[in-house]
């Protein structure tokens, strides 16, 4: 009867494990839906790489900043490294920072640190454990980002360009969304999709 | 006492013997006349003809998964959802794989996974320089995230979609309640 019990225990355990590791991942009913394109982005303090607490408004540029949700093993986000490290040092200079978010359940920090270096990656990385900022952001894909103005309000969400491959750009939309504002222009087009890798969520 | 025991202990061992040599030959048999493992074709397909495939009128629900060689949990969902393809198609379900893969890699990497997976649903490659227009005709709120599995209706609305790792046991739910309506 005993060994019965811890049998049915087992198997209701097994199951509920299966159900589990079956269904990581989230319905995109679930994921938050991004603000709108001029909406004003709460600021935010995250730790980053080495567990320091970085507020936003002490890293952000005069003129706007660049978030980018990144990843350490998502090829796609690996594949615009260089162009992100070049987005950075471009801009610096015109009062717009870059800075990296890593809000991957499976990156840890040291991880993030290490991917970093090796990668040349140069623009502060902030980690988001608990994922609040992707959420605020609908954030669901590595690489996605946000170009916010001086006065936090949200004037560009998508991809970076439309290829992963750089000889294939043919739509460089988030170096227009910064320029046509850094001009005083308006942005042509505030959103563009592109693939990318799911946000591994806590 | 010991010549009955004896007597027991070679009797085990012939019946034992009797079960292991058909098992055995069964497995040499079957080894001879595996099949070598069959071509997978992959085609190429744009934004239109993905439109069309998604609209176009079907007796029964569309199953849509988009995946890549290069996406972590697209290869590890793979194997389920070969699964649920040889449990439901063709009877009660159309299914669809359609890779994000490079078009240099449609008759190489691609082909290869899934012959290893043993996948034969229909499969596509997209082949665009915008992905864009793609994924929003795919699903107006979809960014673009993978992996992303679609279950459509016979009118071809959505009745069902995952971003991330599918859930097997809540597709299945889905599939299951679509083919009893």
């Amino acid at each position: 009867m005993k060994t019965r019990n811890v049998s049915i225990l087992l198997a209701a355990i097994l199951v509920i494990v299966g159900a589990v590791v079956a269904g990581s991942g989230r319905s995109s009913s679930e994921i938050p839906a991004p603000p709108a394109i001029g909406a004003t982005i709460e600021e935010f303090t995250l730790p980053d790489v080495d567990g320091h607490d970085r507020a936003f408004k002490s890293l952000k540029g005069k003129n706007g900043t660049v978030l980018i949700f990144i990843a350490v093993q998502c090829p796609v986000s690996n594949a615009y490294n260089e162009r992100m490290e070049k987005l950075a040092e471009d801009y610096q200079a015109k009062g717009v920072a870059v800075i990296g978010i890593n809000a991957n359940a499976s990156d840890d920090a040291a991880t993030v640190k290490a991917h970093a270096a090796t990668k040349g990656l140069k623009f502060p990385i902030l980690k988001d454990p608990a994922n609040k900022l992707a959420d605020k952001l609908g954030a669901s894909k590595t690489p996605e980002a946000y170009f916010i103005d001086g006065n936090n309000k949200l004037l560009y969400h998508g991809r970076i360009d439309n290829s992963q491959n750089p000889d294939a750009i043919e739509s460089n939309d988030l170096r227009q969304a910064i320029d046509s504002a850094l001009g005083g222009k308006p942005i042509e087009k505030p959103e563009a999709k592109a693939f990318g890798c799911s946000i591994k969520r806590a | 006492m010991r010549f009955s025991h004896n007597l027991l202990s070679v009797g085990l061992i012939v019946l034992l013997a009797s079960f292991a040599v058909p098992a055995q030959r069964k497995s040499r048999t079957a080894r001879r006349a595996k099949p070598a493992p069959a071509k997978v074709s992959v085609e190429a397909i744009n934004t239109d003809a993905l439109k069309v495939l998604i609209a176009k009128p079907k007796d029964k629900p569309l199953l849509v998964s988009f995946w890549a060689t290069w996406c972590d949990p697209c290869r590890d969902e793979f194997p389920d959802l070969v699964k649920i393809d040889k449990d439901y198609r063709p009877q009660s379900l159309d299914f669809v794989t359609i890779s994000l893969d490079e078009v240099a890699d449609i008759k190489t990497s691609v082909p290869a996974f899934l012959s290893q997976m043993k996948a034969t649903m229909p499969a596509y490659l997209l082949d665009v320089k915008d992905p864009e227009p793609a994924i929003n005709a795919v699903d107006p709120r979809w960014q673009g995230d993978l992996p992303a599995t679609f279950l459509y209706n016979a009118k071809g609305e959505i009745i069902y979609k995952h971003v991330g790792r599918v859930n097997t046991v809540e597709l299945r739910e889905a599939i299951e309640k679509l083919i009893k309506n």
